[in-house]
């Protein structure tokens, strides 16, 4: 009966587009900021490209938000309006007419998506000062690179959470979406620098491999968190969950499920890493990893909530 | 805050007359709605952004299929003590009334739609014509002339009874306890208790069985209590990240050296 009652917020593709540039633009950001931290010089090739997708990645994001909601004009309202009321929820705080609510990863998230923003374009910035020949403020890219590294943390998992928090049963009985989520957006923006590179034909071959190697390491983290979150689901035996399950495992949504997220976005490009074909890094092999990585980040996201919104 | 205003619905009472509908309608000036064939008696199957009231119908079957019991139960947005709409509403929109209801502003209100999807009742609906979510306000503007919401007005049998949540609870307790001496086993309360579920409903039920029997969820869950622990394991999964890329960056001088 349950799920019957229930209704869905019927998030377009617009939404898991976002989640998944977001998930992918805080994925960059936090590798180009281990790695700049651990050797600038080295992995230069490797923070460039990672600080360069991050900000290209999230422009779009408030873009695609913006023009989901039903009133795109108030979009500021997800962060300030200008006669509060007085009680909006437990987790509220209120300063003047700004608003944060810690309980709604919504109100979370759009904060720090603007943080990220912020953080995102003035490394991106000094990237390219640098690029055209200019000095690094390198005192900035390591302030802004730590601060935005958290915030690309919590902008490639919120979105888990953020599902999480929703009456849906697919998404409310298990607590690893957002886990699922970081780690999705992990792989995803090491396949994206890595596409990025090999394509431009990096000679930075050897980092681009280690490159490679964090990447599938992030890519078994996704198929265990994967596997978790649909025992987790399963064991949870809340009302309506075995239609929920079926939808994602057997029903509408199964073939982009097993063949585009699991087949396609993790099988092959681990067999592929795992064969061997990326440990000298040929470009060739990087790329086409990459790319099915990218696909089956964006796939995994998708079919988990369209399953789970579907009615 | 004032006294807490509720609504009670003894399903015992309900004719099935739908009269709380038609008036919901009227008093909020919400447009028709083409009906729909759902084999039932019921017309909407679900709340939406024109109806805020709706009178659910349940036929309970024999292994033969022969109905045995005719269930109707009129349903409403319950205004939770802990409001998943509320909590999970990233504008402040949605807010809680001095009476203790729960009212979405309509003028905050960007049109999200996380608030549909939080609602562990399915109550909340979003209307493609302002862009906004809306849902059963409790009549907010004649509660706030005394003149109490306009379904429980309407209502000739008093199945629904509006009031003081203190003065209703007790009355409840009351008439499930008459109910259980009619013969009525299974009469029980839905969400009157204030240490129960979501922090008591303050629209609340006579139900004459389990709440599953009229699809209610029997512990609904208020969906903010995830929060916490998603965020731990993401915070688990982020730190096994970043270490997982301290270890590839970090191992320079493995296979054809720097």
């Amino acid at each position: 009966m349950g799920p019957g009652l229930l209704k869905s917020a019927d998030w377009p593709l617009l939404i898991d587009l976002y989640f998944f540039l977001g998930g992918l633009a805080g994925g960059a950001f936090v590798i180009a900021t281990i790695a700049n931290l651990l050797d600038a010089q080295r992995y230069r090739d490797i923070v460039r490209m990672g600080y360069y997708i991050a900000f290209l990645a999230i422009i779009p994001g408030p873009i695609l938000l913006i023009v989901d909601l039903g009133v795109p004009t108030r979009f500021l309202h997800m962060m300030m309006v200008s006669k509060p009321s007085l009680e909006i929820g437990m987790s509220a705080l209120t300063v003047g007419p700004f608003h944060l609510k810690l309980l709604s990863p919504m109100s979370a998230g759009a904060w720090v998506l603007l943080g990220f923003s912020v953080c995102a374009f003035l490394v991106a910035l000094d990237v390219f000062l640098e690029d055209r020949g200019g000095r690094s403020m390198s005192l900035l890219r390591l302030v802004a690179g730590v601060i935005g590294g958290f915030f690309g943390f919590f902008l490639a998992a919120y979105p888990g959470v953020l599902l999480g928090a929703t009456a849906r049963p697919l998404f409310i009985s298990a607590h690893w979406l957002g886990a699922l989520f970081l780690v999705v957006g992990a792989s995803s923006g090491g396949a994206a620098i890595a596409l990025i590179l090999s394509l431009l034909g990096s000679r930075a071959r050897e980092s681009l491999s280690q490159l490679m190697r964090f990447t599938a390491f992030a890519l078994i983290l996704q198929l265990a968190a994967l596997a978790l979150f649909i025992i987790a689901v399963q064991m949870s035996g809340s009302t309506g969950i075995a239609q929920a399950l079926a939808k994602l495992l057997a029903g509408r949504y199964s073939l982009a499920f097993w063949l585009g997220a699991v087949v396609v976005g993790i099988v092959v490009p681990l067999a592929l890493q795992l064969g061997g074909g990326i440990k000298k890094a040929a470009p060739g092999m990087t790329a086409l990893a990459s790319a099915l990585i990218l696909i089956g980040g964006f796939l995994v996201k998708y079919v988990i909530i369209a399953a789970g919104q579907a009615t | 805050m004032a006294r807490t205003l509720a609504m009670f619905t003894d399903v015992s009472l309900c004719i099935g007359c739908r009269a709380c509908q038609v008036a919901c309608k009227q008093w909020n000036q919400l447009a028709p709605e083409e009906p729909e064939w759902t084999g039932s008696y019921q017309n909407h199957p679900h709340f939406t952004d024109k109806t805020y009231r709706l009178v659910r119908f349940f036929e309970e079957t024999d292994a033969k299929g022969q109905m045995t019991q005719w269930h109707m139960m009129s349903d409403v947005c319950k205004h939770c003590a802990q409001a998943g709409c509320l909590e999970a509403c990233p504008t402040g929109a949605i807010y809680r009334t001095e009476y203790g209801t729960v009212n979405i502003n309509q003028d905050i209100c960007n049109g999200c739609r996380y608030c549909v999807s939080a609602c562990p009742f399915g109550v909340v609906a979003f209307n493609h014509d302002t862009g906004t979510a809306t849902k059963c306000t409790f009549c907010n503007d004649r509660i706030h002339n005394g003149l109490g919401p306009a379904c429980a007005k309407a209502c000739p049998t008093e199945s629904i009874r509006f009031g003081f949540r203190d003065e209703l609870a007790g009355r409840a307790k009351q008439r499930v306890e008459e109910l259980k001496k009619l013969g009525y086993k299974d009469a029980q309360l839905y969400g009157e208790d204030t240490n129960g579920a979501l922090g008591g409903l303050n629209a609340f039920f006579l139900l004459l069985g389990k709440p599953s029997i009229y699809g209610l969820p029997d512990k609904p869950k208020l969906p903010q209590r995830n929060v916490i622990a998603d965020s731990l394991m993401s915070i688990g999964a982020a730190l096994l990240v970043g270490l997982g890329a301290l270890v590839a960056f970090r191992s320079r001088d493995d296979k054809g050296g720097a």
